[in-house]
């Protein structure tokens, strides 16, 4: 009979509760799905930095489990208290608290056993779109099959279980604490309104305001610096999350209380009502929902910025096919040659040298002062007090392969028309004493007067500046560091070889192992080597390699082989923009189904609401629209919050990834596409509740 | 004096083709402007059936409801909201007011969804609340109030657009007999002062002692009707409770 009455009792809340159901199937979907990634042995394979995704995943899955665990824990006191008359009764009629909490328990399993086995379902094949999105991005053909892991199917289901269990013991304390009296009494607990110092908290409406428009214009005018600022803002942040609700209620109220004209109109009185005491009975949830919908936001964006990165600026960083470098002049590049040409059809192969003017002219490394001391990436890092250069800083981080070589670096025409062709760009024609300068497009926009404060010399004196070439020309230490300077072949002989390039170009896709193979050319003890520049006959120069000023993403490498590299970094890009997808996705649809499942739960219990508005004379559109309305506000007022506090942060974060890595985007734009994703979810969500909610005051207006 | 209201044949049927409850059966009656009407029944009498037709909630399955020249059995959906607000007002055994409202709240809304100025309303609501003795409480929640001074409350929200028709259904029904008593005061206040025309739903005596004419309902028939006319409550009330006993049963449900 119990077991029954659990299955019975189980398929009512899951029709009361589908919006919570189904959000846990999904939410299991998406667990499978996103743990996936990290068993699939392929990828395992394939990189040696599978690791990094294990552990992003992982942390993201901690994170998500904490709130599920919330939600269910939420949902499962939520169901409690509004069945309590119902629990009541059951101890009227004689039936142990223990048989209860049994019978909520098997209930509250068999729920969630029902939503873990369709979640496998739809995990099963959104594990299939997952993988092909990820194989897709790193370039290895997907073929679809099911992939059954063990440990994978495991993993979720701890995660899944573990949830419930937390969130299962802490109601069966609540069964053992109640009586039959607060049973039956605790359905009209949150019916109390109680006012109180309503004029004194409203004032934390206007204040909560203050600091988000405080926070807002510090973040922009970049304010906030230093560990300081940083805990005052948040902990400010979170106080306002908290505390904006109370004050939003309170606000409204007292704006009723005064009679202000807005309530004379129409159905404005209600629905202030409606809307206030809602906010006061829920202020602590609504300030989790507004945390969890910032959150949210903030994963989804950083995921897009990633793989806005990964889809515009990835290729450019690897124009040649394969490059090396080298630290010694006089390497002829026999052996990478030869591993080379052992796995690829070479169509072009050359070598060449990088020179710095070494010669002590106290110009020798004037573009990288320059650069050091203009570029707002470094602000004031190498600027003495007085705003010189800070000379001494700026050679102790060079000597040893910093952003820039000790010296700056010079390029030979007829080499760079070499290269240019090779890449499929136009000859390039230079007068004699001219120079030219190739640069990073992103440092282009911020050369202001650089050719004016410079002095490049050729054999026969100063060289005319001709322009600035700005196309992708891998300048992350291979062809200099952010810029290379271009002079006629004549003016080389004043200039001193300063490290050794190659550049090749081949036939096809470069095959999977190159890189490593190049890698192992270069044993450990050359390295060693380059402690001191006299072992071994090589001739190694001071401060000869560097990786140039990019941030966030640095792709410096000795051996460069595109078609390696490539996948391998968006692999490693995946790692992040997935965990952040996979937290917002997750988080978006909690705090969605909390919002959905309370008003829900309130059309089916307060129907008599819109039953007294129909007596009143509002027809059916009429109570319609003060529906739409009054869930339009409850469901607005969070993503509100988020929006302003995830807007200003993620519009500053997106501003610096722009500014450091150069990509051409708009600073709005991936707060703008997260909020479109954001909203597609959201106007799903909306509508369910919409529908369900005038079908659940409408049944009631049929009976009545 | 042209009859105010008229309920004519009105018949109400539930179920389908194999198993039809009569809830009304042909009833035909008529109220005058001004009258205090009490309708009484035992339960499943039809009596509830019969004010929620009236009252456009629920529709006629057969008849007409006529209220001056208006039928409202031919009206729509639409126009019924409407008709609604213009000509009724409610009282409900289990009050009907709006738990995040305060009571004076609660009486402004009415007005407010008829797109009435702010002077007037307040004017009418401070009016409305002194009538019915519960300018004090204007500021409190439903909850913090009696269940007297929420019935008060909802006269006051039905009296407040001067309808054409009040409807009250077991008003009494969950009151202690001292509220029960001040309310049905109440009631012959408005009705005599204000000329409001009540129809009230109720299976106790005593409350419908205090009506001017009573219709008994049984099986979804009239059976019976009395009229008070001259005659003193509580000779009225015993006449009530003569004709419950010749129904059977129904005296001690009444006591």
């Amino acid at each position: 009979m119990l077991g029954k009455l659990a299955y019975r009792n189980m398929r009512r809340s899951a029709r009361d509760y589908l919006v919570y159901f189904l959000t846990m199937t999904v939410v299991t979907a998406l667990m499978f799905a996103f743990n996936s990634l990290i068993f699939t042995k392929e990828i395992e394979e394939l990189f040696d930095m599978a690791g990094l995704m294990m552990a992003l995943v992982g942390l993201a899955t901690f994170f998500i489990v904490l709130i599920v665990a919330w939600l269910i824990n939420y949902m499962v006191r939520f169901m409690l208290e509004k069945r309590s008359q119902e629990f009541g009764i059951y101890l009227l009629i004689g039936m142990k608290k223990k048989e209860i909490a049994r019978l909520y328990i098997r209930e509250n399993a068999l729920l969630g056993i029902g939503a873990f086995l369709m979640g496998m379902v739809l995990g099963v094949f959104l594990q299939q779109v997952i993988l092909a999105v990820l194989y897709s991005m790193i370039q290895i053909r997907y073929n679809i099959h099911m992939e059954f892991n063990a440990s994978c199917i495991l993993m979720t289901a701890g995660c899944f279980w573990g949830c419930y269990v937390l969130a299962l013991l802490r109601s069966g304390r609540r069964f053992r604490k109640m009586n039959i009296h607060d049973l039956m009494e605790a359905q009209k607990k949150n019916e109390e309104i109680k006012e109180s110092h309503e004029q004194l908290k409203k004032w934390l409406f206007p204040v909560s305001l203050l600091f988000l428009g405080a926070f807002a214009m510090f973040i922009f005018l970049g304010g906030i610096q230093g560990m300081g600022s940083v805990l005052f803002f948040l902990v400010g942040l979170v106080l306002v999350i908290y505390l904006f609700y109370i004050g939003l209620s309170s606000f409204i109220v007292c704006y009723v209380r005064r009679g202000g004209n807005g309530i004379y109109r129409g159905q404005n009185l209600f629905l202030l009502r409606q809307f206030s005491s809602k906010l006061k009975t829920m202020s602590f949830t609504m300030g989790t929902l507004t945390a969890l919908f910032t959150v949210a936001f903030l994963g989804c964006t950083v995921a897009l910025m990633f793989s806005d990165y990964q889809n515009k600026l990835l290729e450019t960083k690897f124009p040649f096919d394969v490059q090396v470098y080298s630290g010694d002049v006089k390497d002829d590049f026999a052996d990478e040659m030869a591993v080379i040409e052992e796995s690829a059809k070479v169509l072009d192969a050359f070598s060449y040298h990088i020179y710095a003017d070494i010669p002590e002219s106290g110009r020798a490394d004037q573009v990288n002062v320059w650069l050091l001391t203009h570029l707002k990436v470094f602000g004031d890092m190498y600027r003495n007090q007085d705003g010189s250069p800070d000379l001494k800083k700026i050679e102790k981080d060079s000597a040893d392969g910093g952003f820039y070589c000790r010296y700056d670096t010079y390029m030979k025409l007829s080499d760079y028309n070499h290269l240019r062709e090779m890449l499929g760009y136009k000859a390039v024609l230079l007068k004699e004493g001219e120079y030219l300068i190739h640069i990073k497009e992103r440092i282009r926009e911020e050369t202001g007067t650089l050719h004016e404060d410079i002095l490049i010399e050729g054999d026969e004196g100063a060289l005319d500046f001709a322009g600035y070439y700005s196309e992708p020309f891998s300048q992350d230490g291979h062809n200099g560091g952010d810029y290379v300077i271009v002079v006629p072949d004549s003016a080389v002989a004043a200039l001193t070889p300063y490290y050794s390039e190659l550049a090749v170009d081949i036939e096809g896709t470069a095959p999977l192992n190159l890189g490593k193979r190049l890698d192992e050319l270069t044993e450990p003890e050359d390295w060693e080597e380059e402690e001191d520049n006299s072992v071994a006959g090589h001739k190694w120069m001071a401060g000869n390699s560097c990786c140039g000023s990019d941030t966030i993403i640095v792709m410096s490498v000795t051996n460069m082989v595109r078609d390696n590299l490539i996948p391998e970094a968006k692999y490693m890009l995946s790692a992040l923009i997935f965990p952040c997808f996979y937290i917002g996705l997750v988080f978006l649809c909690v705090a969605l189904t909390v919002l959905s499942v309370h008003q829900l739960s309130d059309s089916a219990r307060y129907k008599f609401r819109y039953a007294v508005l129909g007596k009143l004379g509002m027809n059916r559109r009429e109570i319609g629209r003060v529906i739409l309305k009054q869930l339009a506000a409850y469901y607005l007022c969070p993503v509100f919050l988020a929006c302003v506090i995830g807007g200003s942060v993620s519009v500053f974060m997106s501003g610096k990834f722009i500014f450091y890595t150069g990509i051409h985007t708009a600073v709005i734009n991936y707060f703008g596409l997260s909020f479109l994703l954001f909203f597609g979810i959201y106007v799903l969500y909306f509508i369910t509740t919409y529908v369900s909610f005038k079908r659940n005051v409408e049944v009631n207006e049929r009976h009545w | 004096m042209k009859d105010y209201i008229r309920v004519c044949d009105v018949e109400k049927y539930y179920g389908n083709a194999s198993n039809v409850t009569k809830a009304i059966d042909r009833v035909s009656f008529t109220v005058a402007q001004g009258e205090f009407v009490g309708i009484m029944g035992a339960s499943g009498s039809g009596k509830t059936t019969l004010l929620n037709m009236m009252s456009t909630i629920d529709r006629v399955t057969a008849g007409h409801i006529w209220y001056g020249d208006t039928d409202i059995a031919e009206m729509k959906e639409n126009d019924l909201a409407e008709f609604r607000k213009e000509n009724l007002g409610f009282v409900f055994q289990d009050y009907n007011l709006l738990d995040t409202l305060t009571i004076e709240e609660n009486i402004i809304l009415a007005m407010t969804l008829r797109r009435e100025g702010k002077k007037g309303i307040q004017r009418k609501c401070d009016e409305m609340l002194r009538l019915l003795g519960i300018a004090d409480i204007r500021g409190k929640f439903p909850y913090q109030v009696s269940g007297g001074q929420k019935q008060r409350c909802a006269c006051a929200r039905a009296l407040v657009n001067h309808p054409r028709l009040i409807l009250a259904d077991e008003p009494t029904g969950a009151l202690d007999s001292r509220s029960a008593q001040t309310l049905l005061e109440t009631f012959t206040g408005m009705n005599q002062k204000m000329q409001a025309t009540i129809l009230m739903v109720t299976h106790d005596a005593f409350s419908a002692s205090y009506c001017g004419r009573i219709l008994f309902l049984k099986d979804g028939r009239i059976f019976h009707e009395l009229v008070r006319g001259s005659k003193k409550r509580r000779d009225f009330l015993n006449e009530i409770l003569d004709v419950l006993a010749l129904t059977g049963g129904e005296v001690s449900d009444a006591g």
